[in-house]
């Protein structure tokens, strides 16, 4: 399993490097989170979205939930391949501008809960993750490629 | 279809004659009625516009204004300070402001004197609001002189007449150029009147509210929701106090009413006991009095509603501005933006109109179903 995350985040990348142009879609008020059915425009403070390359997008009210979509492509995208995936953008949470997902840094079990509870916070900026993570009792800083199934199951 | 159109049409028209018939009694009741809903309304309209102001001046508030005191009075703040501050992660940016407060002691009038931040006058140059236009009739183009911090008068030519949304922020305004903002209030260079602080993620408030006041003790970080909450408690207490002296008269009057309402007099059951005897149905009287109870409670509604419309909005609430503007005195005379909430107005005609309506049905059809022999005797 862990390979094959590993394989798909550098999937992920080389096929990151020839859709850097890709700029993040606004939230639809009709657009619901795939994996909690929640609706993303409501708390845009938290939002995630993954673009696949025929053009569909999905958006997230967290970057929890982004994950658990993107870790289990096979139940919630059948038919999907990581490969498939165009661009991920989260929430960059100081200026909450949506920033691409996977350079960001991730922020474990801070004081700071989202939509869906405990979250994963992103930022761009490693010096931000840490001061964030000192101002907000944060347990860890995490990289994209970090994040697994078990990352995810201690955050419900 | 049309018959019974025709039938409601002639009980109204019935309605109509017989409550013109009692004029004095009727009128009184209106009278009365039209008295309360217009304090009532007048009420509404006054704290919803105020609110709306108020909210007009939040929309433009930064998220965070630091101050900084000294021993625990205001005072001016480094703009150097600002710089340490923009590092603080989650701070968008930090702007100095230079504003002010002028008393004209020639006009009694308390002036607000600010810097805007965009299109500033040029040097020699000003903006001033509709108020102090008003009220010392002074138009663009016109020469106007103030007089500064050091007791000397400084004379200005005027740009632009303000004209905005909202009266109560632009109405005693004057906007000037940095330069002459410092010449006359006297702030050194390197000083500010406050700071304000654009914050984009609202979770970060407090944290950065406590950064600041670690990093410079003396300074005091103002965030937009605790002016919004001293907002709501003014105009809440305001309106609180009118509430109260208002509410002995409605207690009052809705004694009157349920009196009226309820109680049928000996003439009316006559009545009633005439109209069954004529060939009138129950169902025919308890329609005659429900439209009955709905023409008077309408009429009053819609003049009551109309009239604390006018007071509000064209007479500047003209008969309690004195309790609920705090500021009245210091400001130059100001209109409050037109502004209704739907569903106030529905709120106030469910608490009018539906009651007495209603509570004139039940006594009628009470007296409606007694046998007219027995009410006539």
């Amino acid at each position: 399993m862990k390979k094959f995350i590993l394989v798909s985040t550098l999937v992920l990348w080389t096929s990151l490097t020839f859709a850097a142009e890709l700029k993040p879609h606004k939230v639809g008020s009709r657009d619901k989170c795939p994996v909690c059915g929640m609706f993303v425009a409501k708390y845009p403070d938290f939002a995630a979205q993954i673009q696949f390359r025929d053009g569909s997008t999905f958006h997230f009210d967290g970057a929890k939930d982004m994950f658990k979509y993107y870790l289990n492509l096979s139940r919630y995208a059948p038919g999907k391949k990581p490969g498939d995936i165009a661009a991920v953008f989260v929430t960059n949470y100081y200026d909450l501008t949506l920033v691409d997902g996977l350079p960001a840094y991730y922020v474990m079990g801070s004081d700071v809960y989202g939509p869906m509870g405990r979250e994963l916070i992103p930022f761009t900026k490693e010096s931000e993750a840490r001061d964030f993570m000192k101002d907000h009792k944060g347990k860890s800083i995490i990289r994209f490629s970090d994040v697994t199934s078990a990352v995810l199951k201690s955050l419900d | 279809m049309v018959s019974v159109i025709e039938h409601h049409q002639h009980i109204l028209d019935f309605t109509i004659s017989s409550l013109l018939r009692r004029k004095g009694k009727n009128g009184a009741l209106l009278l009365v009625y039209t008295l309360i809903v217009f304090i009532l309304a007048s009420l509404l309209f006054f704290t919803n516009a105020l609110k709306r102001e108020a909210t007009l001046v939040l929309n433009e508030a930064p998220e965070i204004i630091v101050q900084r005191t000294l021993t625990g009075r205001y005072q001016t703040i480094p703009i150097a300070w600002g710089e340490r501050i923009r590092k603080i992660n989650g701070v968008m940016s930090v702007r100095p402001r230079l504003w002010g407060y002028q008393y004209d002691s020639v006009f009694q009038a308390n002036y607000t004197l600010t810097v805007p931040a965009e299109n500033p006058p040029e040097s020699g140059s000003i903006d001033i609001g509709s108020g102090i236009s008003r009220m010392r009739s002074a138009f663009p183009g016109d020469i106007i002189a103030f007089v500064g911090h050091d007791g000397l008068s400084r004379s200005f030519t005027i740009r632009n007449i303000l004209d905005s949304e909202s009266q109560l922020l632009t109405s005693d305004l004057i906007l000037l150029s940095e330069d002459d903002y410092r010449d006359f209030a006297g702030i050194p260079l390197d000083q500010a009147t406050d700071l304000t602080l654009r914050v984009r993620n609202p979770g970060e408030y407090i944290t950065i509210a406590e950064k600041i006041v670690q990093m410079y003790p003396e300074t005091r970080p103002i965030l937009r929701s605790e002016i919004q909450r001293t907002y709501d408690a003014v105009f809440g207490w305001r309106s609180g106090l009118v509430m109260v002296i208002f509410s002995a008269a409605a207690l009052a009057f809705f004694i009157f009413a349920w009196d009226k309402a309820t109680g049928l007099s000996a003439e009316e059951r006559r009545e009633i006991g005439i109209l069954k005897a004529v060939g009138w149905e129950t169902s025919d009287i308890m329609m005659m009095k429900f439209w009955e109870g709905a023409v008077v409670s309408l009429t009053a509604f819609l003049a009551g509603t109309i009239l604390a419309y006018i007071h509000v909005f064209f007479t500047s609430s003209a008969l309690f501005a004195p309790v609920l503007k705090g500021w009245s005195t210091l400001y130059p005379a100001f209109r409050l933006t037109p502004f209704i909430d739907f569903a106030q107005v529905a709120t106030l005609f469910f608490l009018i109109v539906v009651p007495y309506s209603v509570t004139t049905i039940i006594p009628s059809w009470r007296a409606a179903t007694i046998d007219p022999d027995a009410v006539m005797r």
